[in-house]
């Protein structure tokens, strides 16, 4: 039998020393957002229940899920999403407690993908959820945090903001079923305009059809808004697109200028979100790096209705353009190379701590002679050698 | 700031798409005398246009590394995932067919039926639609010959004029889908660089439509 034992499996890799350095260095920079803006580390377990992921909202397909099963022959999953276990947490840990809570986890998550596209299945994830709380003054916390998470590691964004409602109160003007309402949403979703256009052409011509057929075009700046106003007139889209202009004004005093856009076409998971959706995009990364918004259903799938909103940070994508970067280095290459003679082991150690201590970046030599001292440090550009005891003198 | 960057399937899809360019102003004599380069600069160094088999297109887009792609729509019903698609170029057409050998009764009895196809995903989703179990063998050249010599029922391929069907002893019993190039983006480029990517789009958007 063939055996994988010097593989790991597609969609994995290991991260050896400058790829930690960069991870811990991006994760970081985020890490004291959250906290400077009051959010609470939690760490939800890498394996759950199959149902915390199967609610009929959850929006992640159980294609994607990798399943195993525990000693009673439950069906488990590793962790697809840290939204839902932690909705899990709150709904019955935190049941008590005084809301709002502000909860933050840095933890991988793991989804099946089709073979041989180079996407990883294991990715580490940063995030924050707001439960318990609802209206501007929460929205915008979680879209200001957000910007300044992205703000603390790249400067070359844009994040792009939506609002669920506004497609569904133009879908739900129209006379169809949920699975052709779904067939419009895709093709918003993947700006496919003819798909669209066919879609549509099949139905009888009103306001929300022609309003429908503009929404994947809409995207930009606050000329949007009022295109889109204009378009949706007189349907139940407008109350949306209004709290959406607010959302926007509010944020435009931060003076990012065109980093801030709207995008009418964002119909991600729009059955998962309820409220303001939105989606970060930094220059070198082809896939979104940041998705959040309003979630106000999920928490009464696990008997504790209250509204929620949130986003989730894909860090590799960023570690991994950090690592790109040639003006960043994380190289760790001391600048002294300590060998003790025989019987000098301890004073060597010392004088490697004195060294460190004074500023210098100094290694205890584990290599038995100096010769052999000497050669590694040629080896790996090791400028000095210091050797420590009877030879010395 | 670098130029967009724009996939080009190889061949038929290739040549079009130059003349499209052309069309609308963009000197593309550097594609048209490319000997065996694979990335060659489009106009005053405007964009640049990578070469690519038509699956690969849609990776590059994908990854990002390509802004713009022009690909059949059989490639993105078979390959397609997470992309958008701004514009039917309105050229390159075909369909896909379901096809059988000439007065077989192809829905009758309840025996499941063995289809032969280059593209399993589009006749996994055909089928899927029916509620109908097949079993699907993937063929890489003449798919034509698989029911010929009994290993299927009926085969689903891209049908232009038909002729080599008929030549065969075969006939469509149904059209499966409609094809034709389409224009898709990557989902970060078009956020990134909207203003660049929809000036071409509407360029190319006047002279297909």
């Amino acid at each position: 039998m063939k055996k994988y034992l010097k593989i790991t499996p597609e969609g994995t890799k290991d991260f050896l020393f400058a790829e930690c350095s960069a991870m811990d260095d991006i994760c970081g920079k985020i890490e004291q957002v959250f906290v400077t803006r009051g959010f609470k580390k939690v760490i939800t377990p890498g394996i759950e229940f199959y149902d915390v992921f199967s609610v009929p909202c959850s929006g992640i397909s159980q294609e994607e899920m990798f399943k195993l099963t525990d000693n009673k022959g439950r069906l488990l999953v590793a962790r697809p999403d840290s939204t839902l276990p932690i909705a899990r947490m709150v709904s019955s840990r935190l049941k008590s407690s005084l809301l709002p809570v502000r909860l933050y986890y840095k933890q991988a998550v793991y989804r099946n993908q089709p073979t041989l596209t180079g996407r990883r299945t294991e990715f580490m994830q940063m995030g924050v959820e707001l439960v318990g709380a609802q209206g501007l003054r929460a929205d915008l916390e979680i879209l200001t945090t957000a910007i300044s998470a992205v703000s603390a590691v790249a400067s070359d964004f844009r994040i792009e903001l939506g609002h669920a409602e506004v497609f569904d109160a133009l879908a739900d003007g129209l006379d169809i079923d949920g699975e052709y309402k779904e067939k419009i949403r895709v093709s918003i979703e993947s700006k496919n305009y003819s798909a669209l256009n066919n879609l549509l052409d099949k139905l009888e011509p009103s306001k929300s059809v022609a309003a429908i057929r503009k929404l994947p075009s809409l995207f930009g700046g606050e000329e949007v808004i009022e295109q889109a106003a204009h378009i949706c007139e007189g349907t139940n889209a407008q109350s949306a697109l209004e709290y959406l202009h607010t959302l926007y004004k509010n944020l435009s005093t931060l003076g990012l200028g065109d980093k801030v856009i709207i995008d009418l076409g964002l119909v991600q998971r729009n059955d998962y979100y309820t409220g303001f959706v939105f989606a970060g995009y930094i220059n070198g990364i082809g896939d979104a790096v940041i998705t959040g918004g309003r979630y106000d259903k999920l928490l009464s799938e696990f008997d504790a209705p209250m509204g929620a909103a949130g986003f989730a940070i894909d860090t590799d994508a960023v570690t991994i353009l950090r690592l790109s970067d040639d003006n960043v280095s994380y190289s760790d290459n001391p600048d002294v190379l300590v060998f003790a003679c025989d019987g000098a082991e301890m004073k060597a150690i010392e004088a490697v701590a004195k060294l460190n201590a004074e500023g210098k970046k100094a290694r205890f030599s584990v290599l038995p002679t100096l010769e052999e001292t000497k050669a590694f440090a040629a080896a790996r550009g090791i400028a000095e050698v210091i050797s420590v005891g009877e030879e010395e003198e | 700031m670098k130029p967009l960057r724009i996939a080009l399937t190889k061949g038929r899809l290739e040549k079009t798409t130059v003349e499209l360019l052309e069309k609308i102003g963009y000197n593309c004599d550097e594609v048209r005398n490319k000997g065996r380069r694979l990335i060659l600069p489009v106009g005053d160094n405007d964009f640049e246009v990578v070469l690519a088999k038509a699956a690969d297109v849609i990776t590059y887009v994908e990854h990002g590394v390509c802004d713009l792609g022009v690909v059949g729509k059989d490639t993105i019903l078979e390959n397609g995932s997470s992309f958008y698609e701004l514009l039917d170029l309105n050229f390159g057409k075909c369909r896909f067919a379901l096809a059988t050998k000439k007065d077989s009764d192809f829905y009758g009895g309840y025996n499941t039926k063995t289809i032969a196809t280059k593209y399993p995903n589009v006749t996994r989703a055909f089928f899927d639609d029916k509620n109908m179990d097949v079993r699907i063998i993937k063929i890489e050249g003449s798919v034509e010959l698989a029911p010929l010599v009994g290993l299927s029922d009926g085969i689903v391929d891209i049908v232009e004029t038909g002729s080599t069907l008929k030549a065969n002893g075969l006939e469509v019993i149904e059209w499966v889908t409609d094809i034709s190039a389409r224009l898709i983006a990557n989902t970060a480029s078009l956020k990134l660089r909207k203003k660049e990517i929809e000036a071409l789009q509407k360029k190319l958007e006047a002279v297909t439509q």
